[in-house]
């Protein structure tokens, strides 16, 4: 416990690391889910297609080769066309961005799926009831997909965040200083990788504690006129 | 010069792929009328009226309401598409539609759903909307469900909270699409009962339907359809007394 005490400041930096971390990559998949979904929906086959390369390719490769292809390749790509093009000079991708943008991406595919399931399950009569009261497409989607389509989404989208949540801790194989690098860190430096990684474990339940907690509270609310099974 | 018809729409077609399922239908509906459409199933009924506030866009033909054309434009691909899809806008909100299974917004009250045209599309001040949704669902008689959400209504009640929600939007024309026959049988009359009111009051409809009784009794006008064209139409005294073709008298005697 004095250990632990001792590299409280190392613990504490990681857990924001990892939160901060994990919540920038949630509006990054957050953004790429509403779009892809919103391709894989749309009239125009290319869009449809496009949607369908991207969830097909981040899903079938593991996590891992993609964060360490952004972040090792990404780097040099950019470099290669900086010199080529004569744009910009060398540039430094950060562990940060690299692992956000990677993350983020990853999980927007999976979230383009959950995202596309929910909107397909709110009643196309409800839509047509939006439009023949003259409604426009904003109207309809602000007031009757939107609201609808997150409470379709809960169960998934819960699913999502906890596993992105998690996946954050592949950062620290670029070496960004998130909770799992500082604990393995001060598991070394010590001798007592067990103690730092029991820390660690616990840390990571409490924030997903945390986010179940605040996932409930929207669930009520956009459970609004639900009927549920006794 | 004559008031414009409430309501014209002149030599409608609409092809689902090959299939052309409304081949040139014309019809005019005066303020106040109530037109009865008639037809077996497959006749085109119903694509018909959703062909009238393009919730199905058709291939050709006009629709009028009150003199306003709407203004449709030849797409990309040879397709029609509305040129101006605000003035589509604010002509579906003046063309009402009740439909089949009701479609009420599952996640807003009674009152919400009723309040939800006038608030967002007509922009209506608030207390004003709430005091009309209050008068309608009085009219419709829900107004001690109006916090009620739908699924905790019977199939009849939410029918009438759709009449209700069409109604607040004051509109010229009320489309109806089989409203009653997603009801059980003993719900049926709560809701003819108010759309025959709506009729008294000399609301201006056009009402797909089964009910052969709603169209003999209230209908001015009745039109059977039969493979996308008018068939017959006329008074319903006269249509049902007298039906000239076997098509219709076919379909009449397999309704009764």
């Amino acid at each position: 416990m004095d250990l632990i005490l001792e590299y409280k400041s190392q613990l504490i930096d990681g857990t924001l690391m990892t939160v901060q971390l994990a919540l920038t990559s949630l509006l990054i998949a957050l953004i790429f889910g509403l779009l892809g979904a919103w391709a894989k929906l749309s009239s125009s086959r290319f869009a449809r297609r496009l949607a369908g390369l991207y969830t097909t390719i981040v899903r079938g490769v593991p996590d891992l080769v993609l964060i360490m292809l952004v972040f090792f390749g990404g780097q040099v790509t950019l470099n290669n066309i900086g010199s080529m093009t004569g744009l910009w000079g060398y540039v430094e991708v950060s562990q940060f961005a690299a692992g956000a943008c990677t993350i983020g991406v990853i999980f927007g595919a999976y979230f383009t799926e959950t995202f596309r399931g929910a909107i397909m399950a709110i009643p196309r009569g409800q839509i047509e009831a939006g439009i023949s009261c003259g409604m426009s497409k904003s109207l309809i989607f602000r007031h009757i997909i939107w609201p609808q389509m997150v409470r379709y989404a809960l169960p998934g989208f819960t699913n999502n965040w906890l596993v992105q949540l998690k996946a954050t801790a592949l950062v620290s194989i670029i070496g960004l200083q998130d909770l799992v690098y500082n604990a393995f860190t001060a598991g070394r430096s010590t001798g007592q990788l067990f103690t730092f990684m029991a820390a660690a474990f616990v840390i990571y339940l409490m924030l997903t504690a945390i986010s179940d907690l605040l996932l409930r509270a929207v669930d009520r609310h956009y459970s609004r006129g639900v009927v549920r099974a006794r | 010069m004559s008031d414009p018809a409430a309501l014209k729409i002149e030599n409608l077609h609409k092809s689902f792929g090959n299939h052309e399922v409304i081949k040139g239908i014309s019809l005019e509906a005066q303020k106040g009328e109530v037109i009865a459409i008639l037809g077996a199933s497959g006749s085109g009924k119903s694509t018909f009226l959703r062909c009238i506030n393009l919730l199905e866009t058709p291939n050709s033909g006009d629709v009028w309401l009150a003199g306003e054309k709407m203004r449709m434009k030849q797409g990309r691909h040879g397709e029609t598409i509305p040129e101006d899809i605000r003035q589509v806008e604010r002509m579906r909100a003046r063309l009402a539609m009740v439909f089949q299974s009701f479609n009420l917004w599952s996640h807003m009250t009674v009152m919400e759903n009723v309040m939800e045209g006038p608030l967002y599309v007509q922009k209506t001040p608030k207390a004003e909307a709430r005091e009309k949704a209050l008068a309608l669902l009085e009219k419709v008689g829900l107004s001690d469900r109006a916090d009620y959400y739908p699924a905790h209504l019977s199939g009849g009640q939410q029918q009438r909270v759709a009449i209700a929600r069409a109604l607040a939007m004051d509109p010229d024309v009320m489309l109806f699409d089989e409203p009653t026959s997603a009801l059980d049988p003993e719900l049926v009359g709560e809701v003819l009962g108010v759309m025959r009111d709506l009729a008294d009051e000399g609301r201006t409809m056009l009402v797909v339907t089964h009910e052969m009784s709603f169209a003999r009794d209230v209908s001015s006008k009745t039109v059977f359809l039969h493979q996308g064209e008018v068939c017959e139409e006329g008074p319903p005294a006269e249509l049902f007394a007298n039906p000239q073709t076997t098509e219709f008298q076919a379909f009449l005697s397999r309704m009764n």
